[in-house]
C-alpha cells in the first residue's frame, strides 16, 4: 500500500492562518508539517488552525508531531485550533488530552468564528 | 437411541481468519491494518469499533517493526487473526530478543511533553490499550507477541 505523503497548503484568513492538511500524518510528514507551521507562524496572526479535512490517517508518530506544534504554539503564545477531524480522531484527541490544549471544531467556519471573537 | 454429541474441543471454538507477514518497512503498518480489516469483514465489527481495531493493529505493527525488528525490511512482522469463542484475537509477532516490553500503556504526561521535559513520542502502547478490550505482551528469546482482544457481540468493543 502506497503511503500518501502529507501535502500542506498555508492560507491567511482575517484572524487566522490556516494549514490545509492533505494525506497521512505519520513519520514521513515531519518536514512538510514543520515547514508549513513555520510559514503560518510568520503570518503574524494570534491563531493557527489545523484543517484535517484531507487527512485519513494519523498514527502515534503523527500525534507526536502535533504535540510538537502545540509546544511551539505555547512557547510563542499563539492559539492552535483543529477542525474537520473524523469522529475517530476526535476520540483520539480526547483520550490523548490534545483537545484539552487545542480546541477542536467540527468545521472551519466555527473555528474561524472562535478565532475572530477571542 | 442416537449417540451423544462429542464434546466441543478448543479447535471447534477457534477459527483462523488470516495469517500473513509484512516486511518491516516504514508505512507497512497500513498494510497490516488493511489486511486485518479484510479478515474481519464478516464479523460484527463496524463503524467506530472497526476504526479502533484498525488503530490498535497499526500501532502494534509499528511497535513490532520499530522496536522488535529495528526496521530491517528482511525481518517480517507476523500477524494472525482468529476468533476464539466470543473474542476476536489479533496476534502480532516480531523477532525482538530479550525481555518483552513492559505491558505499559499508562497515559503519557502531555504537560511534560509540552514543556519539553519528555519526548513528544511514546503514545503507541497507550493508544493500543485504549482501543481494544484487552492487550497483553508475551515473549521468549527470539520473539515478542502482542495480543489484541476485542469482545464480539452486543457487548463487544470499547
Amino acid at each position: 500500500m502506497a503511503v500518501r505523503h502529507l501535502n500542506v497548503e498555508v492560507r491567511l484568513e482575517p484572524d487566522v492562518a490556516v494549514l490545509d492538511l492533505m494525506g497521512e500524518i505519520n513519520g514521513f510528514a515531519e518536514e512538510a508539517l514543520n515547514t508549513a507551521y513555520a510559514e503560518a507562524d510568520a503570518k503574524d496572526t494570534k491563531t493557527i488552525l489545523l484543517n484535517f479535512e484531507g487527512v485519513d490517517y494519523i498514527n502515534s508518530t503523527g500525534i507526536a508531531l502535533i504535540v510538537g506544534l502545540l509546544a511551539k504554539a505555547r512557547a510563542s503564545h499563539k492559539r492552535l485550533l483543529a477542525c474537520n477531524l473524523s469522529e475517530h480522531y476526535v476520540e483520539i484527541f480526547n483520550i490523548t488530552r490534545l483537545s484539552d490544549f487545542m480546541s477542536v471544531f467540527p468545521d472551519e467556519e466555527s473555528a474561524v468564528v472562535e478565532a475572530s471573537v477571542s | 437411541m442416537s449417540d451423544p454429541k462429542p464434546a466441543r474441543t478448543d479447535a471447534d471454538l477457534r477459527r483462523t481468519l488470516a495469517e500473513f507477514a509484512v516486511p518491516s518497512e516504514p508505512g507497512n503498518e497500513r498494510l497490516a491494518m488493511e489486511r486485518v480489516t479484510e479478515a474481519v469483514r464478516d464479523l460484527d465489527i463496524r463503524g467506530e469499533n472497526l476504526e479502533r481495531l484498525k488503530t490498535a493493529v497499526a500501532e502494534a505493527t509499528m511497535n513490532a517493526m520499530e522496536h522488535g525488528n529495528k526496521y530491517r525490511a528482511e525481518v517480517p512482522v507476523e500477524v494472525m487473526v482468529l476468533v476464539e469463542d466470543r473474542d476476536l484475537l489479533v496476534r502480532i509477532t516480531d523477532r525482538g530478543s530479550g525481555l518483552p516490553p513492559a505491558q505499559g500503556g499508562d497515559a503519557p504526561d502531555l504537560e511534560a511533553k509540552l514543556e519539553g521535559m519528555q519526548t513528544p513520542r511514546g503514545w503507541g502502547l497507550f493508544l493500543i490499550k485504549s482501543m481494544v478490550d484487552e492487550m497483553s505482551i508475551t515473549g521468549d528469546d527470539g520473539h515478542h507477541t502482542i495480543e489484541l482482544v476485542v469482545h464480539l457481540g452486543a457487548q463487544g468493543g470499547k
